[in-house]
């Protein structure tokens, strides 16, 4: 775990700070390339909203579908940041250290985009507001606390505020030492976002601490997002395969799972277009999918549990719904897909220490995840609704329509669009965390063997 | 009264804690002279004074606010249109609890950013004197003193071997 | 790079570490000190010793007896056999999980559970007491089919004797792995035992160590099956929780359809292991007087893994709890009506206070955390609490009569089941056993690993940083 060269401050800033000092030549064909794609998708987005949902592949009864589903995918990508920044800062793992920042970001933009997928849903977007406020005080109509459709936004901006703030506070040394090396309008704007920032023992101590803190925070609220999100489904008994009570924990370890596996398709990417080889290395590949065989496994077992309590159930709708999603056809095939690409593949490959150190191979694998576990939301929220059931007069299955498949991949441009913006101001591996690391390492010469060694500060 | 401000650099870690040293040898109060450093260092790694922060209030103090606020806001609007929905009580604690409890936490997170921020005394709108190559890795002894004793600080910060000497008023 | 410069020689450790006896800081101790020390607490107060294992044992036989009394007496009344059901999920739940301790934070890399490792792993050795309790319930489980009729099970189309054979299969395999996580890390401390103890001590340790004599190839090969015996371990624990809590909980009741359950099970073992490590460890700093092993630092670590273990026992709760509040359909009411508010309810509000809320804030304060005594107290509320939810669980279960198990949801709640004589007895008994078990282990072999406490002081020296205090901690790959 010590593969490293020695880099000094004013190396390690020059590298770092090459995105924003010295932006490289890719950033803004990319950048417009995205941008197009983006605007493109707010286009149709528009043109949804003026012709209605008519325009999707959504009926009668399938009324959740594939915006649904990637809203969930979404808020799951969001789960990496907390993952990763709160609970190996806890642990002090020294290995999250390029990590952290990149993962606190994913997590905010996917937020953002997953709130515009209710918001597009709605149909008429603009009485969203009449359902968050009170409409007029003389009829007193507020929201219905008691439905999981308020409790999914408040979890959900919680999380999305608290995350801004962290990355934020997080951000503060890096912003003052931009206001070092830039003149000008970006010294100007620096300046203000630094809010002087000085470096004294007193701001390192409460960075220090603060960190601590609000990763101690932040971590219930991390568990309680996806629960809340799962609970949208969990607590309704009219739909098959959904009134699980597994339903919180499975989305929430499906959540870190696809989470951590976008942080390495990140990685990798941040590698690759920054040339921070120093940086980010194949020992922190190593880690990350350590940590992500575990989660997939705990995943699989989840999804065990949830099958064979279905079966459990011994009733005929459940068992139904099972023989649909598992045997029957387009299913069968996602089935298969999501199986392979969600566990078997890329864990498979994981068991090997070469795979795990190879970037390319860890991309490749981290982008399957991916799939299949946006095949997993697809596979739990559709063939529930669409079967055929007492009084339900059409039962035509869903095909989505191209509106929604725009909307997808505008999805994902939008989120790639918005990290290489962030991208183009702030740093996106914390200066101060790798120089800190630099600060704490040495070695312990035992025998004839120097060993590396971690400094810890005394009680 | 301190009108001073003199920044003393060094390149190593070593020389800047005897500067820390002697300054406080010199008799100039610990709370009037700092370390500036571009990355975080172990707690009393300059034999400095290690500052007391009060931070753990913020986050108690604002999951207090967030947990009346949403007490108050689930309950109040419960009561206010009384609508029996799936069966449920009026007043569904289990439900209320799921949004109080979101609103505690928003609330701890709020207070618990803006204690950090305060406890750092931020935002400093008086830095005093200060150099772009701290962030590069040099360090800075910081001193705030009156005009009648700047002299002899700045006497002790180049007996450590400060290798520059910077001033702001 | 300033720390080299920074940092003054090791041969100068000693100065910068912290006295012994204190609880703060890192001490320094010499391997030869190390193995006498520890090697003596297994000689160590004989008279209390044999005191304390006589009671222990006086109160296993009172188990045995009250075993044998219900077996003669109740063997034909099914919902009385909750009592020990729960007695077995409570051994289960604290000597499943406590082994955990000496796996993942191992697997992680941590320093601080080195002194803990022996003492959570030889916890998994209480499964011959789960088996031998397991036994009786064999025979009062009720069959899976009734007049052609199967009830909800997981074992689907399998024999009736499926889940008899199943359970006793995997707590025999559960033990079978956890002896091996515990002998494969003894290893090279009964080769100490063999070295430096004397009489029936140093044979066993001579018949155990099987030759170790610390090569290369013997340290990396135990390593090894550390690795292999921890992670097979964790994967037969699930199971086992899994098959115990569906085919003597879940199955029991009609209707009760709960995926969660298995994982909340295998949760509170977690939570149940820590604070038996905790309380193990307090107990062995106290009396064995092992201050310069087991210091603050394993406590604060072991006081936060309680607190959030907590913390995911009510999550665990409410995942399952707001699923069956909200769904209000026939068997929903009835899993609220039996469980929450129901016959055994004065099981489950103190069982939760304890279990949860107590622990929750009595261990948010820092002041707690960061103390000896602090996380010990803690640790024997949530072992309150978590006994109290087993309890709750098992007894409510196995009081529903068995003409209503095949029905297809709970109709008629059972009144509550008030334990008799024999259960208190039951219950004591074994407790008391899985505590003798214990005692007799740690007269055999040191509380603390001999050889992790050397390798910790080989790969970790105190030095001074600039002007300030660290301790320098190698971390090889």
């Amino acid at each position: 775990m010590q593969q490293r060269r020695v880099i000094d401050q004013i190396e390690t800033n020059r590298i770092l700070l090459n995105g924003q000092l010295n932006t490289p030549k890719w950033w803004l064909p990319t950048v417009l390339g995205l941008g197009f794609i983006v605007i493109i998708g707010f286009v149709i987005i528009g043109f949804m909203v003026n012709r209605g949902l008519g325009v999707t592949g959504l009926s009668r009864p399938v009324y959740w579908g594939l915006f649904i589903t990637t809203f969930v995918f979404w808020v799951g990508i969001s789960h990496a940041g907390i993952m990763i920044s709160a609970i190996l800062r806890l642990t002090q793992a020294e290995w999250r250290r390029p990590v952290t920042r990149a993962a606190e970001l994913l997590t905010v933009f996917s937020l953002l985009t997953a709130l515009i997928f209710p918001l597009v849903h709605a149909g008429r977007p603009w009485r969203i507001a009449y359902w968050i406020l009170p409409y007029d005080f003389a009829r007193g109509i507020f929201p219905n606390i008691r439905s999981p459709l308020i409790m999914d936004p408040v979890a959900i901006s919680t999380y999305l505020t608290g995350s801004t703030l962290f990355l934020y506070v997080a951000l503060l040394p890096d912003l003052g030492n931009l206001r070092d090396r830039t003149k000008g309008w970006q010294k100007a704007l620096y300046t203000i976002l630094a809010l002087g920032w000085r470096g004294n023992p007193r701001q390192w101590q409460l960075q220090t601490v603060g960190g601590i803190l609000l990763s101690a925070l932040m971590l219930p609220i991390f568990v309680s997002v996806h629960s809340i999100v799962s609970w949208d489904f969990a607590v309704t008994p009219a739909v098959e395969g959904w009134h699980s009570t597994i339903f919180a924990p499975y989305f929430v370890i499906g959540a870190v799972h696809s989470g951590v596996s976008a942080v390495v398709t990140m990685m990798a990417l941040m590698r690759w277009l920054w040339k921070w080889d120093d940086f980010i290395r194949p020992e922190h590949f190593d880690a990350l999918a350590r940590l992500l065989i575990v989660v997939a496994t705990a995943w699989l077992g989840f999804t065990f549990l949830e099958l064979i309590f279905a079966v459990y159930s011994l009733d005929a709708p459940e068992i139904a719904l099972r023989e649909l999603q598992i045997f029957a056809w387009p299913w069968n095939i996602m089935f298969i897909v999501f199986l392979f690409t969600g566990y078997i593949i890329p864990v498979g490959m994981w068991l090997f220490k070469s795979v795990r150190s190879n970037i390319a191979l860890m991309f490749w694998t981290s982008l399957f995840v991916n799939i299949g576990m946006w095949l997993e939301r697809f596979m739990i929220i559709v063939p529930g609704l669409s079967r055929r059931t007492p009084f339900v007069y059409t039962w035509d299955s869903y095909r989505p329509s191209m509106v929604e498949w725009s909307i997808l991949v505008w999805s994902v441009a939008w989120v790639t669009f918005l990290m290489l913006l962030f991208s183009r101001f702030f740093p996106l591996i914390p200066l101060f965390e790798q120089k800190e690391s630099q600060v704490f390492v040495d070695s312990i010469k035992i025998g004839r063997v120097n060993v590396p060694a971690i400094l810890r500060e005394q009680e | 009264m301190a009108d001073r401000s003199i920044l003393g650099l060094f390149q190593e870690a070593e020389p800047a804690a005897d500067a820390m040293d002697g300054l406080a040898k010199a008799g100039f109060e610990p709370g009037s002279f700092d370390v500036l450093t571009g990355t975080p260092y172990p707690e009393g790694a300059f034999g400095e004074h290690v500052p007391q922060h009060r931070l753990f209030r913020f986050p108690a103090f604002g999951a207090i606010i967030g947990f009346t606020t949403s007490i108050l806001i689930t309950a109040g609007t419960q009561m206010a249109f009384p609508m029996v929905t799936g069966g449920k009580p009026i007043l569904s604690l289990f439900a209320m609890i799921i949004i109080m409890y979101e609103m505690t936490m928003l609330a701890a997170v709020i207070a618990t950013v803006i204690g950090i921020i305060f406890e750092s005394r931020l935002p400093n709108l008086n830095p005093g004197a200060y150099d772009e190559r701290i962030t590069e890795g040099w360090i800075g002894v910081v001193i705030s003193v009156d005009s009648t004793r700047s002299q002899e600080a700045e006497s002790v910060l180049k007996g450590a071997g400060a290798l520059e000497i910077k001033h702001a008023s | 790079m300033a720390t080299s410069s920074a940092i003054a020689g090791h041969s100068a450790a000693e100065e910068h570490a912290a006295p012994h006896n204190s609880d703060k800081g890192h001490v320094v101790l010499r391997p030869e000190e190390i193995t006498s020390t520890l090697v003596a607490t297994t000689s160590a107060g004989a008279s209390k010793f044999k005191r304390w294992a006589l009671i222990l044992a006086l109160l296993t036989v009172v188990g045995i007896v009250g075993l044998v009394l219900k077996l003669i007496q109740d063997i034909d009344h099914q919902e009385r056999w909750g009592y020990l059901a729960a007695t077995i999920g409570f051994l289960l739940t604290v000597g499943g999980g406590a082994p955990l301790i000496a796996v993942a934070p191992v697997l992680a890399k941590s320093n601080w559970v080195r002194p803990l490792t022996r003492l959570s792993a030889a916890f998994s050795l209480i499964g011959i007491v789960t088996i031998l309790f397991t036994i009786p319930m064999l025979f009062v489980l009720p069959p899976l089919v009734v007049d052609g009729a199967r009830r909800r099970t997981i074992w689907f189309e399998s024999p009736d004797y499926t889940p008899h054979m199943f359970i006793m299969l995997g707590l025999a395999t559960l033990l079978l792995a956890g002896f091996g996580l515990f002998y494969s890390s003894a290893l090279p401390d009964f080769a100490a035992m063999r070295d430096h103890s004397t009489g029936w001590r140093q044979r066993l340790g001579k018949t155990m160590a099987r030759g170790w004599v610390g090569t290369t190839v013997q340290w990396r090969t135990l390593r090894m099956r550390i690795g292999m015996f921890g992670t097979f371990y964790f994967l037969v624990l699930i199971y086992v929780h899994f098959l115990y809590s569906t085919d003597f909980a879940i199955s029991m009741v009609p209707g009760w359809r709960d995926a969660i359950f298995p994982m909340y099970h295998s949760m509170s073992s977690i939570q149940a292991g820590v604070a038996i490590a905790i309380l193990t460890a307090w107990a062995a700093r106290r009396y064995l007087g092992l201050q310069d092993y087991l210091r603050l630092d394993q406590f604060w670590s072991l006081g936060r893994l309680l607190f959030a273990s907590s913390l995911l026992w009510v999550y665990f709760f409410f995942s399952a709890f707001i699923v069956f509040w909200y769904g209000r359909g026939e068997a929903d009411k009835a899993w609220v009506d039996m469980f929450i508010r129901g016959p055994m309810i004065w099981a489950f509000l103190p069982g939760m206070f304890m279990a949860f809320l107590v622990p929750w804030w009595w261990l948010v304060w820092n002041r707690v955390r960061t103390s000896v005594n602090g996380p010990a107290i803690g640790a024997v509320i949530v072992l309150f609490g978590l006994l109290l939810d087993r309890i709750k669980i098992y007894v409510s279960s196995w009081a529903v009569p068995p003409d209503q198990i095949h029905d297809k949801y709970l109709m008629e709640i059972p009144r509550t089941v008030w334990p008799n004589a024999f259960d208190y007895m039951i219950i004591v008994g074994g407790i008391s056993a899985s505590a003798l078990v214990m005692l007799l282990v740690f007269r055999a072999i040191p509380v603390i690993s001999i050889w992790q406490a050397q390798e910790y002081q080989l790969l970790s020296k105190p030095v001074k940083f600039i002007r300030g205090h660290g301790v320098l901690v190698a971390k090889p790959d």
